[in-house]
């Protein structure tokens, strides 16, 4: 035991030391910084209107006027890249954000109440968990009609069963530790366990599931609006834009769906990045 | 003349960041020899064990010289290396349940290595293992071949585990604290087929353990280490005249019975707490391959009384019940019959409410036994001691609590300097030190302490014992002591009830049940307790003769 000790016994300083020396590290939270700025500011800063057609250049290949060319209705691709980060980002930020309040929320009740609360939540979870989150959002579109809100809904439901799960095991399991017992003895009340005590511990678990909930999310909203169901033009996302630029592909300017597609490859693997080490980082700070 | 089986000489071990641990480890084992390798946690016996045995985690590097059967390990190549090990030595471990898939059938783990390694033909194996697993005292083995580790005791185990590493006839065997984990009933029994197989297959055994009363009663001669450096060795007849080095003698005088202790009057005569006619049961699923489920009665019956400032032992081994008893009185278990009365008021059902559950917190508090565990590893010291005052409102500034936090850390002797480290940063003793703190907090009348100190080492444990013991006297709480281990209890206690299979067989003043015991489990239990001369016993029928026939 003393050597397992001895072998894990890193602590977070040299961790917080070795970020400093983690190019991949880096690499990842200066795009993800990029990309919520982009979000934040892009469309103040972008150089044409995105919804302008420009008649002059018609799937035009990328030059410096157009750095990303133009799409087949000759508006810039630069200028729609920047302007639908901001849905494309907010999209799976609420998704996981509700998901993961409802789902820690139903969790921690699951495994602090036990018995006939932990029984139903635990069959809704079930019921849940067996709806696919794309037909799910389908489905919510098909009822409340086209646009963002149906589907990031959707999604937040369909997604909540998986954070119940994993968080109702590392919640039964925190639970059963003996100093739990300690703090009930003391006379703490059950919300300070939970808040002070219980919630933290599970951070590590609930960060690492909301950054591969995000990849996720971010790839299904964009598969919904890839089939038309999602943003709706004039406006438009990156998964929309990846839709308009399909018949481009055949005509040789694969730049208009290939410039957002790469930009949600690399959002998603930032996200992850930053979160497995986040992740890692929580946990070593806990022994 | 002896031969050498194994010899270690000036061993170091270094961290792979450049930590030294082990400085200079330097001992010999001869055939039939057993050397005893006593130290606290942290002295670096492990280590050095698990160098020699190829164990030490990756990146750890070694000095000295280790020589196994005439053979310098750091001279040979990798394929010998593992060759030389795996027939020149066998290694057993403190948690044999670790060491073992659950899933699999014992047998199926006995005859792994005899099959792969020896290359015996599987019914060839079968045999062999069966015979081996009733060498080490194991009654119907050929049912326990078929048996998974969850349905054997922690002893039933470790002598699996001695029996697999007999497979290849190993002149050595390293046990590493293999009854630590283990009552004092079960060390016996696995201390007497220990005894049995050094004189069967003239084994040599490097015993390694913090607990020198044992050491010195099982082994030839005893190692000392302290801080990565074997500072004596010593012949373990004579070692408490010989002992130079005044670390041994601290150890020694650790592990001696303070007999004056013991004898102690309670101060006052109103009782605090009172458990009449105590009964748990649980549902477990009943033996054998039925559905059915059968009632198990962990505490059966169980009544006894706190005097106010009294100190009361309850000793038993692991499901005797007496955690379970601890547990209800601390509402963490609602009792199935029965009474728990405190202080005149009914206790028997657990609290519900904050404001209840804080009443009786400034009553009753709880040590628990791991002090690895029973801290929140996210918290600083100061931060787990002001929630434990916080709670309960009676003082509100910021200024009264940490000056309170100060006192506290003060009554358990801990430096002030130690308030912002994390548990992970601490001794066991140091944690165990706040969990009495944070226990305190509340001023309670009745002080539980569930296995407080075994998970200590015995100096560790002496320390804790003398504070808990001026804790009593400076405060007046009542101490309700729940240990497996009589020696603690007799340092304590004045009262002392003992438990067996959830009853109580027999109770009453410390003198009176220890020194002149009327049942026959009190005196087995003392009966195995290690001291000088001591010759362990077995108490199930000895070798066993099978099909092949025994060695």
């Amino acid at each position: 035991m003393s050597i397992g000790q001895l072998a894990r016994g890193r602590t977070p300083a040299p961790a917080r030391r070795a970020a400093a020396h983690d190019p991949l590290l880096i690499a990842a939270a200066l795009v993800l910084v990029a990309v919520i700025g982009i979000a934040l500011l892009g469309p103040l800063r972008s150089p044409y209107d995105p919804d302008q057609l420009y008649a002059g250049a018609v799937s035009a290949p990328p030059s410096l006027a157009h750095p990303f060319g133009t799409d087949d209705l000759g508006r810039d691709v630069l200028s729609r890249v920047l302007a639908g980060a901001r849905p494309s980002i907010a999209g799976p930020v609420i998704v996981v954000a509700v998901s993961t309040m409802l789902g820690v929320a139903v969790a921690v009740a699951s495994a602090w109440f036990g018995g006939a609360v932990d029984g139903i939540a635990s069959r809704l979870v079930d019921v849940i968990f067996a709806i696919p989150g794309l037909v799910l959002a389908v489905l919510a579109v098909a009822m409340f009609g086209k646009g963002l809100l149906a589907p990031v809904v959707a999604l937040s439901i369909a997604y909540m069963p998986i954070v119940v799960r994993l968080v109702r095991a590392g919640a039964r399991a925190e639970l059963g530790r003996p100093y739990i017992a300690a703090l009930r003895i003391q006379g703490v009340g059950s919300l300070a366990i939970c808040f002070r005590h219980l919630l933290p511990a599970l951070l590590p678990t609930i960060l690492a599931q909301a950054t591969v909930g995000f990849g996720y999310a971010m790839l299904d909203i964009a598969a919904i609006s890839f089939l038309g169901l999602g943003a709706q033009p004039p406006a438009s996302d990156w998964g929309v834009m990846i839709a308009g630029g399909q018949p481009a592909l055949l005509t040789g300017a694969p730049e208009q769906s290939m410039f957002p597609a790469a930009l949600i490859v690399l959002t998603v693997l930032a996200v992850n990045i930053v979160g497995a080490r986040t992740t890692t980082w929580a946990e070593a700070k806990d022994r | 003349m002896t031969t050498t089986v194994l010899e270690i000489d000036g061993l170091s071990v270094a961290t792979p960041d450049g930590r030294t641990l082990v400085h200079d480890c330097t001992l010999a084992v001869s055939a039939g020899e057993s050397l005893g390798l006593v130290g606290e946690s942290g002295s670096g016996k492990t280590l050095s064990t698990r160098a020699v045995a190829g164990l030490l985690p990756a990146g750890f590097t070694t000095g000295g010289t280790i020589r196994l059967a005439g053979h310098d390990l750091a001279s040979l190549p990798g394929a010998e290396l593992r060759e030389l090990r795996a027939t020149r030595m066998g290694m057993a471990f403190q948690t044999p349940r670790a060491h073992l898939n659950p899933l699999r059938t014992i047998g199926d783990f006995m005859t792994e290595a005899l099959v792969a390694l020896a290359g015996e033909a599987p019914e060839a194996a079968y045999r062999r293992a069966v015979d081996l697993l009733a060498e080490v005292g194991i009654r119907d083995p050929d049912r326990r071949m078929r048996q998974r580790p969850g349905e054997l005791s922690g002893g039933l185990l470790q002598r699996v585990m001695i029996a697999a590493t007999l497979a290849m006839d190993p002149p050595l065997l390293l046990a590493d604290e293999i009854t630590t984990a283990l009552d004092v009933t079960t060390q016996e029994e696995v201390m007497a087929v220990i005894a049995d197989l050094r004189r069967h297959r003239d084994l040599a055994l490097l015993f390694i353990t913090h607990d020198l009363a044992l050491a010195g009663a099982v082994c030839d001669r005893v190692a000392v280490m302290q801080a990565g450096r074997t500072v004596e060795t010593l012949a373990a007849a004579t070692m408490r005249e010989d002992a130079r080095e005044p670390y041994t003698r601290r150890l020694l005088s650790a592990s001696l019975p303070d007999e004056a202790a013991g004898i102690r009057q309670a101060r006052r005569s109103d009782t605090v707490l009172e458990v009449a006619g105590l009964r748990k049961a649980y549902q477990v699923r009943a033996a054998g391959r039925g559905r059915g489920r059968e009632e198990l009665l962990a505490v059966d019956n169980v009544s006894f009384a706190l005097a106010a400032g009294g100190a009361l032992g309850i000793v038993g081994e692991s499901g005797s019940g007496k955690s379970t008893t601890a547990r209800m009185i601390c509402g963490l278990e609602t009792a199935d019959g029965g009474t728990v009365t405190v202080k005149h008021e009914d206790w028997t059902a657990p609290a519900r409410s904050a404001p209840a559950r804080r009443a009786r917190a400034r009553v009753v508090q709880m040590v628990f036994q791991d002090p690895y565990q029973s801290l929140d590893p996210r918290q600083t010291v100061r931060s787990c001691l002001a929630e434990a005052v916080a709670v309960h409102r009676r003082i509100a500034s910021r200024a009264e609590i940490a000056a309170r936090v100060d006192a506290l850390l003060d009554a358990v002797r801990l430096a002030p300097a130690l308030a912002g480290s994390r548990p992970r940063a601490l001794s066991g003793g140091q944690r165990q030190r706040v969990a009495i703190a944070r226990a305190l907090a509340a001023d309670p009348e009745i002080l539980v302490l569930d296995e407080a100190v075994s998970a200590l080492d015995v100096t560790t444990q002496v320390e804790i014992l003398t504070l808990l013991d001026s804790i009593r006297r400076e405060t007046g709480v009542a101490l309700l002591m729940i240990s497996h281990d009589l020696t603690t209890v007799r340092r304590l206690c004045d009262h002392v009830a003992v438990m067996q299979a959830g009853r109580i067989v027999e109770q009453g003043p410390i003198a009176d049940v220890l020194d002149a015991p009327r049942s026959d489990y009190t005196r087995t239990l003392l009966d195995s307790i290690p001291r000088p001369g001591w010759t362990p016993q077995r108490r199930l029928p000895a070798r066993i003769v099978t099909s092949g026939g025994t060695r």
